[in-house]
């Protein structure tokens, strides 16, 4: 069917001027040469919302930044889009640097921006962790922060709200005028739409299509810029966000809270050849940490979680956006060179074409009963009151069942985001919606469950979505506490959180030594943790005396418990530990069939176990493709899912899950090229580099390390470099690997963000609690704490032996306040 | 011959050479370690663990050889794992395969499922 109107490309830009064009009775579609919304610079930049003050007076960038700026508010309240203006200040290092601010604020008053100079002393108290060589600050209040791909999914769910179609993997080759004037739209794939206006929003190629109808040509320079983001743990160390004086090239590296909780820090600045070259870089990657450090000097690298880049359309012959009609191609209209401010001007822009397109093709507004404001979205449990989150608990029962644990997102706000109106189709189409697998684990955990949904809510099957993912990373917000929530039992005992071997261990112990009520909560479907997985012999030698597989251990205290009657509540998530007055402790807790219910325990065993380094904790450079996993998300997919995720493997990181499943990926039919370790030892034990590596004559390149990551959808090869006695790459020592798989095992981190909750001390070192080793007790009364949560064992039996004690004195500090509250 | 025991956590160096057509151990700290040693001059083994199909599911049995196989036997176990199928329910210790590739050595499940 003919269209009035087809918009080329579903970033920010084509999103919002699809919402605005729905609104009046015209057919419109957007076409979009991806496989999802805001696959290009709208997914990877710096999340700002600019105050306006630095783009040249009188250009579009500045009057459409400014407008923009004004309409953000209203606009992100309607389409439900976190926003907040939290302002922005530029830094000044010395003399030089603040003439450039007393020049940005005159250039901020011909814009019409307010901005305030502040000196060191105002920019301290404002920001504490600022650099101290900072010497003053241009403040602008009206600066603030976004979710850019979040405000083109809700403007797409909007234009489809009110009739406007999304067309995917069409990407345009071809635009033609037919003989009565219109254009016909022509893709790769041979598909062809006629339609009346076009309006072209195709981002970095924008300039290709322009020069396809129009003798006056444009020139877009793709200018990468690289980004860290930052765990939600340094959420708060700044307020604003932080910009240092602007160059010729951009604004500079700036470090700015996300709406999200994480930090943003970056980007760098650097025209590159390529249009499609996303990859991360080792110089790149060191310039965005130099030029944060001058802002931060305290940038904790520990905190990374991951690194992405994106690219700027940057058009070269004007240097400003081109907006509108093309004369010489009538019907035909401009958004090209929209980059930095486009995302804060994105809803001028919008509205701009969309009158423009509207008044040239005389269409009249819908009526405005019949105008929806709708977006068909999904409840983000993370952000609702224990009260809501109860009710909507009991409705749909898949909104307790917490799918994304390093963020709190649920499997029905995943399957929603599938069912949307203009839905997601991939593993990073679901994740940019929901936010699972943006947390500090990046999908090491969730991406199984993940694939699992995506197969059952598109009848595919699950590993059809490992074939490529794309991706982008953030932080949880802290769930509101108080009201809402059922009390159930009096008072328990003993409750355990987690129903690994550390969990089960515990709960024996503490029976055993004579505790009445001991509950075990456990997330995941059974009891045993991460057990079920580790299909290898090798365990319980100390323990039980022969030598066990991982399942037939964790059956062994699976049957213990039953036998003495501890119950294991499955598929149910601990969302908060409060210790109360008196010595006792509230545990909120959500699950599918019980809702969300708090219990008070008298003690409480944390048993969290630990979670992989992911990728982007390493900062290893280069794309960011679909097969790179962690060992841990391997070995849950090959032993538990029944999926092979690669035929081809490199591992890089000697840890042993990831030697274990060098043989396992060996002998499930892979070729595994080699094992590559930075440090000049294996991290893992050597009887498993005996048995995993030598035995199958599996290469392990000591002191190398992955310096590269090649393939744009999937992994097609990796490139690895010797490193010198400072753990720094050597040059031309480089070798090549083609494989489509990368498997991580560089190291475990204990999973403690309950035991922050719940106020206990924490041991930088071991990343886990304080404990008394005598009794397994920690800072806070009446929490204790085993396994892998307090610090990374090796080997099981002594994760057994430790929680049974933090098991026994729970069970003793339990009896005690029964006792006192006899008294 | 040098070889790392894989008994346990601790991989001793072990030393183990033909003397006089007997295997001779040295470095050992356990009884277990010395077997070990002998083994790998004149017979190496290994436990193999691995997955079995279940029929009308995705999620596959784990299962593991009862005792220690020959090495040059393990791509002959791993063969006859890839072609066995199994019918729920089972339970730990089942025997899935009996004398698996002749070996002698049962293939038994690891897991209730």
């Amino acid at each position: 069917m003919e269209k009035d109107a087809i918009i080329i490309g579903a970033g920010v830009i084509g999103c919002a001027t699809a919402r605005e064009l729905s609104r009046y009775n015209l057919n419109v579609a957007v076409v979009e040469a991806g496989s999802d919304i805001a696959e290009g610079a709208s997914k990877a930049n710096s999340a700002i919302v600019h105050a306006g003050f630095d783009a040249k007076p009188g250009s579009n960038k500045a009057k459409f930044n400014v407008l923009g700026n004004r309409m953000f508010e209203e606009y992100c309240r309607e389409l439900k889009v976190p926003f907040r203006r939290n302002g922005s200040l530029v830094l000044a290092f010395g003399m030089e640097d603040e003439l450039a601010l007393a020049e940005l604020k005159q250039r901020g008053e011909q814009n019409g921006v307010p901005t305030f100079i502040i000196d060191r002393q105002e920019l301290r108290r404002r920001e504490p962790n600022v650099s101290d060589k900072a010497t003053a600050a241009l403040w602008a209040p009206t600066g603030g922060i976004c979710c850019p791909y979040e405000l083109a999914f809700r403007c797409a769910e909007n234009a489809a709200a009110n009739g406007a179609e999304f067309i995917f993997d069409a990407k345009v080759t071809g635009l033609k005028k037919e003989a009565d004037g219109a254009w016909l739209v022509e893709c790769a794939d041979g598909r062809a739409f006629r339609t009346r206006a076009v309006v072209n929003a195709a981002g970095i190629r924008s300039d290709e299509l322009n020069n396809m109808v129009s003798s006056v040509k444009y020139s877009i320079q793709a200018r990468r810029g690289e980004y860290l983001m930052l765990d939600k743990d340094e959420d708060g160390v700044f307020s604003a966000t932080m910009f240092q004086v602007p160059s010729k090239m951009g604004k500079g590296i700036l470090v700015s809270p996300t709406v999200d909780g994480t930090v943003i820090v970056g980007p760098t600045a650097e025209d590159i050849p390529d249009k499609d070259d996303k990859a991360t870089t080792f110089d790149g990657l060191e310039k965005v940490k130099a030029g944060a450090r001058r802002t931060y000097p305290g940038l904790p690298l520990d905190k990374v979680i991951t690194e992405f880049s994106g690219l700027r359309a940057h058009e070269t012959t004007v240097g400003d956006f081109i907006l509108g009609e093309v004369a010489d191609a009538p019907f035909f209209f401009n958004a090209v060179g929209v980059e930095s401010p486009g995302l804060t001007s994105a809803p001028a822009i919008g509205k701009f074409l969309a009158e423009a397109v509207a008044g040239r093709l005389s269409a009249s507004r819908k009526n405005p009963a019949i105008i929806s404001n709708a977006v068909s979205w999904w409840p983000k449990t993370r952000e609702m009151s224990p009260a809501e989150l109860a009710e909507l608990v009991e409705r749909d029962p898949s909104f307790g069942r917490v799918v994304c644990r390093c963020e709190g997102v649920t499997e029905g706000e995943i399957r929603a985001a599938i069912r949307a109106r203009v839905g997601a189709r991939t593993l990073d189409g679901v994740k940019r919606r929901t936010r699972s697998g943006m947390g500090r684990c990046q999908g090491g955990f969730c991406t199984p469950r993940l694939i699992e949904i995506l197969g059952s809510e598109l009848g595919l099957p699950p590993e059809s979505f490992l074939l490529s993912r794309k991706t982008a990373p953030k932080g949880l917000r802290e769930r509101e506490t108080g009201g809402g929530e059922q009390v159930v039992d009096a008072t328990l005992d003993v409750l355990v959180v987690g129903a690994g071997p550390a969990g089960l261990a515990a709960a024996c112990a503490a029976k055993d030594a004579g505790a009445e009520s001991v509950v075990i909560i456990e997330r995941d479907d059974a009891p045993g943790g991460i057990l079920q997985q580790c299909i290898h012999n090798g365990f319980g030698l100390h323990r039980f005396n022969e030598e066990l597989t991982g399942p037939e251990y964790a059956q062994r205290y699976v049957d213990m418990a039953e036998e003495r009657g501890v119950p294991v509540l499955c598929g149910t998530m601990v969302l908060d530990l409060s210790p109360l007055e008196g010595g006792s402790t509230a545990v909120t807790a959500m699950s599918p069939q019980g809702g969300l219910k708090k219990y008070i325990a008298r003690s409480v065993v944390l048993a969290m176990g630990c979670r992989e380094r992911p990728r982007g904790a390493l900062m290893t450079p280069g794309t960011r493709p679909a097969g790179v996993y962690t060992a841990g998300t391997v070995q849950r997919l090959v032993n538990m899912d029944g999926i092979m995720p690669g035929r081809r493997v490199v591992i890089l990181g000697s840890g042993d899950i990831g030697l274990i499943m060098a043989r396992r990926l060996t002998f499930s039919g892979a070729k595994v090229l080699a094992c590559v370790e930075i440090m000049k030892k294996s991290s893992g034990l050597m009887r498993n580099v005996v048995q995993c590596l030598n035995d199958y004559d599996i290469p392990l390149l000591l002191s190398h390390t992955v310096t590269d990551v090649e393939g744009r959808e999937h992994v097609t090869g990796v490139k690895v470099s010797k490193v010198d006695d400072d753990l720094k790459p050597i040059p031309g020592t480089e070798i090549h690997f083609d494989c489509d798989t990368l498997v991580l095992s560089c190291g475990l981190i204990p999973e403690n963000e309950l035991t922050k909750k719940a106020g206990v001390e924490m041991d930088p070192k071991t990343r886990g609690p304080k404990v008394d080793l005598k009794t397994m007790a920690t800072s806070v009364p009446g929490i204790f704490a085993g396994g892998n949560v307090v610090r990374v064992y090796d080997l099981v039996d002594w994760v057994s032996r430790d929680s049974e004690i933090a098991g026994r004195s729970a069970a003793e500090y339990a009896k005690r306040l029964k006792g006192a509250s006899l008294k | 011959m040098k070889i790392i025991c894989i008994n346990c956590p601790k991989g001793c160096e072990l030393e183990a050479e033909m003397k006089d057509g007997k295997p001779v151990v040295t470095g050992h700290t356990c009884p277990k370690g010395e077997e070990y040693g002998r083994a790998e001059l004149v017979n190496p083994t290994r436990m193999v663990t691995g997955l079995v199909r279940v029929a009308g599911m995705r999620k596959p049995l784990p299962v593991k050889t009862k005792a220690a196989v020959p090495k040059k036997k393990i791509d002959e176990v791993l063969f006859a794992m890839h072609q066995a199928t199994v019918q729920l329910p089972v339970r730990i210790g089942d025997v899935i395969t009996s004398n698996v590739a002749g070996t002698g050595v049962d293939l038994v499940a690891t897991a209730n499922m």
